[in-house]
């Protein structure tokens, strides 16, 4: 029996040679998050994160040749001291053209299962080809920006490191981007302290993580704010999508344009609101541009529709209200909270930053 | 009045076209992966129970038992409910993303007298906007979070561990 094993062991080690096909490994790249964010993660098992395909994941980001006027990386719409937005409603790429939705925050993205607004790309491989290709964001197909690349000096030896091949194409210019955002946790806000048991909050503060975390019920002069329901838990969102109660008639139609399901109208992701004191202007089409705008929203702005979010149906500080109605101070009180959340070690982590500087 | 019932037939209209337009998928460890319409559903023996929702008055839920609907997947419930198949679960996913799990067992009447459905209907009416067209309605627990709405998709699966 023993010796049938190593005989097999044997042929196995001798086809690999024939072949010359040993499979090719980088080094691991660990990932480090605290046990509370759960280990519902997302990597496909052909994109492993080694830390030779981090490290180049991380020079494309900030790569302006793969755009087609050599002069826009990822980086320029996702500035890392914006936990990297861009401070606009809407960006502008190659042409000057505005997109049509506001740049997101790239956070925490290892747990995400459906990305942008509308959730439409199932992995981050899939997602980056579209600004990649977008003609009015870098609007350049992956083939052209693989062959840019091949003529450097830097990136052939790069991605042999990364991937151990000696060619450059698409694919894996798509799978560094990946691993390198996946790396982009964020976990080091004052809040993530206070949970651990660390930092003491002032009393706005707690004032507000009160409202934040409670459901309104007049009937039993409960006040709350209900932001929990889905921002709630320690990555500070849940991955649905909904219609907040913008306008009745949304301009932009959200995820109905996916799915043509009427219920689908109006809605977007309900984004993470981690480090949300950077990350102005607010909503899928940037309309707030401080926090205060958008607590005047969900205190008293909301508007009906058909595909209004159930949680924001009768979600009222007043007994039949339809907004929350928050006091003033209420509302200063959960911006304070807000302010919390604020990563300062993610927006400096020098392992996230422009190597090209 | 024109106002009235104009704004009545727009409101039938939507619901019909809402109710139409969604299946509800069953997939997973089942025999017959389905596509249940509306009309399937509408087809299947009705159950009412009345339970209490967040507004902590009860009300009167008309619908299907799960178990129903998984019967005719071909799930193993019943008899074939042991051995391995004890470490299998049912997700229930909404149409804005928020699932819900429950085992096998806790839903099935050779364990539990409690039937749990996917209810049309709420006090004799169709189910408010976005709640619909099916919500699970799970009686007798303290927090309605598993009464989750627009239910678009029900997986069975295997806990792997």
């Amino acid at each position: 029996m023993k010796k049938r094993g190593w005989m097999i062991l044997l042929g196995l080690m001798a086809l690999t040679f024939v072949s010359g096909r040993i499979p090719f490994t980088g080094k691991p790249y660990p990932l480090k998050y605290p046990a509370s964010f759960g280990n519902r993660i997302n990597i496909p098992p052909g994109n492993p994160l080694t830390k030779e395909g981090v490290y180049l994941g991380r020079r494309l980001f900030y790569e302006k040749m793969l755009s087609a006027n050599n002069k826009i990386s990822c980086g320029t719409c996702h500035m890392q001291r914006l936990a990297f937005t861009d401070g606009k409603a809407f960006s502008t790429g190659i042409g000057g053209v505005p997109t049509d939705r506001n740049a997101m925050s790239l956070a925490n993205l290892l747990w995400v299962k459906n990305f942008f607004w509308d959730g439409r790309a199932s992995s981050l491989e899939q997602q980056a080809l579209t600004p990649l290709t977008a003609p009015h964001e870098m609007g350049q197909l992956p083939a052209i920006s693989a062959g840019k690349l091949r003529r450097s000096k830097l990136y052939p030896g790069l991605f042999r490191a990364a991937f151990g091949t000696n060619t450059i194409s698409g694919e894996e210019i798509v799978k560094a981007l990946a691993q390198f955002e996946r790396t982009l946790i964020s976990a080091g806000s004052p809040y993530d302290r206070y949970l651990d048991g660390q930092y003491q909050p002032d009393s706005a503060a707690l004032r507000g993580m009160q409202l934040f975390m409670t459901a309104p019920t007049p009937e039993r002069k409960v006040r709350g704010a209900n932001c929990g329901h889905c921002h709630g838990g320690p990555k500070l969102y849940i991955e649905l999508f909904h219609n907040n109660g913008l306008d009745s008639i949304p301009r932009d139609a959200g995820r109905e344009k996916q799915t043509g399901i009427a219920a689908d109208k109006g809605r977007f992701r309900v984004p993470t609101l981690r480090n949300i004191a950077l990350t102005a202007p607010y909503m899928h089409d940037g309309r707030f541009g401080t926090l205060e705008d958008v607590l005047d929203h969900y205190s008293d702005h909301i508007r009906n529709s058909p595909s209004l979010s159930p949680v924001l149906r009768n979600n009222s500080n007043e007994a039949g209200g339809v907004s929350l109605r928050l006091s003033k101070q209420e509302q200063k009180d959960i911006i304070a909270f807000l302010q919390l959340l604020t990563d300062s070690s993610f927006i400096t982590n020098p392992a996230f930053s422009n190597p090209f500087n | 009045m024109q106002y009235k019932l104009t704004t009545c037939l727009l409101i039938t209209l939507f619901s019909a076209a809402t109710a139409f337009s969604q299946t509800i998928s069953v997939e997973g460890e089942v025999i017959h992966p389905l596509k249940l319409s509306a009309a399937d559903i509408g087809k299947m023996p009705k159950k009412e129970i009345t339970a209490a929702d967040r507004d902590g008055k009860p009300h009167r839920y008309s619908g299907v038992p799960v178990t129903a609907i998984l019967q005719q997947a071909g799930v193993t419930l019943g008899a074939q409910l042991k051995g391995e198949n004890m470490s299998k679960y049912l997700l229930v996913k909404s149409g804005d993303g928020y699932e819900v799990l429950f085992s096998l067992a806790e839903l099935d009447s050779a364990f539990t007298d409690r039937v749990i459905i996917l209810a049309d209907q709420v006090d004799g009416q169709p189910l408010p906007d976005g709640k619909g067209p099916f919500r699970i309605i799970v009686p007798g627990e303290k927090k309605p979070a598993r009464w989750i709405w627009e239910v678009t998709t029900m997986a069975v699966r295997f806990a792997k561990d």
